[in-house]
């Protein structure tokens, strides 16, 4: 366990660097991901220690933001002033983004045999 | 508090007092938190509605206000947890690892999908919420909105608008997407698994991925896919197209 950590902070430290000397405008962490489905790629499985450590803190993404989103104390103000145009906004936008992303799926890509069908 | 003869006696007030100065209270506000939306969610048998996220957000926000602890005080204790989103980040590339495969003979048609609906994500949020008065601050953090939040979060310092705004927006549209999702594809009469949890991916990330993963296994490993290229795709177009168009 502690190896599989230790080789994900090495992955993440090398983005930090490349993002800080080389790609600025990406952020560390997406380098060291990309990084790191390159080893895969190359390797073409997933060793055990990186996918244990890997799955598990995966497994709890969602409270790694907790903190950041408690921010949300902060901009309550305008959040309530805002809170219908910003709940439309958001649903009107997400039913595009589904609809927009499936239509084009099922419009261009052929559509292979052996494919399971659902509904 | 000493009273003649009485022993001393901390006062529940002074235990706080040295408590909150220690990380440790955030870190079991956090933690508790969590466990707790955690439980919900399970007890309402996962309905998005009753997203851990959400529910831990709210108890804390509540708590701190309560406790009267300034946010910075909170996250100076919490940042222990915040620090592993980048470690979570790069972990990702393991569920797209694993969808690797599906790529295979998909792959102009994947793409230009998720370049469509990423455009669309973009576009749509921008002029209704221009529409709709939406002021400078609140636009700014839609941009990243259907990135998976530990990017979005990245991308949101890269351009300059409030990582807290877009998390909390980027959770939203997760929910949104995973509630509302069956229905759209429905009404659409998209059919193929791959179709609908790749679009399901794409528009509302980790939170539409996992609602995926539990309708169909096919549905869930094309949303993984479509929430990673994503992520990797709007982490360098977003800062790149926002340096260009917008400033």
């Amino acid at each position: 366990m502690i190896q599989g950590l230790v080789k994900i902070f090495l992955f993440q430290a090398l983005g930090e660097v490349l993002s800080k000397f080389l790609l600025p405008f990406i952020p560390g962490p997406v380098i060291g991901l990309v990084l790191l489905l390159g080893f895969l790629i190359v390797r073409q499985q997933i060793p055990a220690d990186i996918d244990l450590v890997g799955s598990s803190i995966l497994a709890h993404l969602g409270l790694l933001f907790v903190p950041a989103s408690v921010g949300v104390v902060l901009f309550l103000p305008q959040l309530r002033a805002h809170a219908a145009g910003l709940a439309a906004t958001l649903i009107l936008s997400v039913i595009a983004t589904i609809a927009v992303t499936s239509l084009f799926l099922k419009t261009f890509s052929a559509n292979p045999s052996g494919d399971e069908d659902g509904r | 508090m000493a009273g003649d003869g009485v022993p001393d006696v901390l006062p529940i007030s002074e235990i706080w007092v040295y408590l909150s100065g220690s990380p440790l209270a955030a870190l079991v506000l956090t933690l508790g938190a969590y466990w707790l939306g955690l439980t919900i969610y399970e007890r309402s048998v996962r309905n998005p509605l009753a997203n851990p996220v959400l529910i831990a957000v709210l108890l804390v926000a509540m708590m701190i206000s309560l406790l009267e602890m300034p946010y910075a005080k909170y996250f100076e204790g919490a940042q222990f947890v915040h620090f592993l989103l980048g470690t979570a980040t790069v972990s990702l590339a393991i569920p797209i690892f694993k969808g690797w495969g599906s790529l295979r003979g998909r792959f102009l048609g994947l793409i230009g999908a998720l370049a469509a609906g990423g455009i669309t994500s973009i576009v749509t949020a921008l002029g209704v919420g221009r529409l709709l008065g939406l002021d400078q601050m609140l636009l700014g953090a839609l941009y990243a909105k259907s990135v998976t939040a530990p990017i979005a979060m990245g991308i949101a310092e890269r351009i300059g608008v409030s990582p807290t705004l877009t998390a909390i927006f980027a959770v939203s549209t997760g929910i949104l997407g995973a509630v509302l999702g069956r229905y759209v594809l429905d009404f659409l009469k998209i059919k193929a698994w791959w179709q609908r949890g790749f679009a399901l991916g794409v528009a509302s990330h980790g939170i539409g991925t996992s609602r995926a993963f539990s309708v169909h296994p096919q549905a869930g490993s094309y949303a993984s896919l479509g929430m990673g290229l994503h992520g990797i795709l709007g982490a360098v177009l977003i800062p790149y197209a926002f340096e260009r168009f917008v400033r």
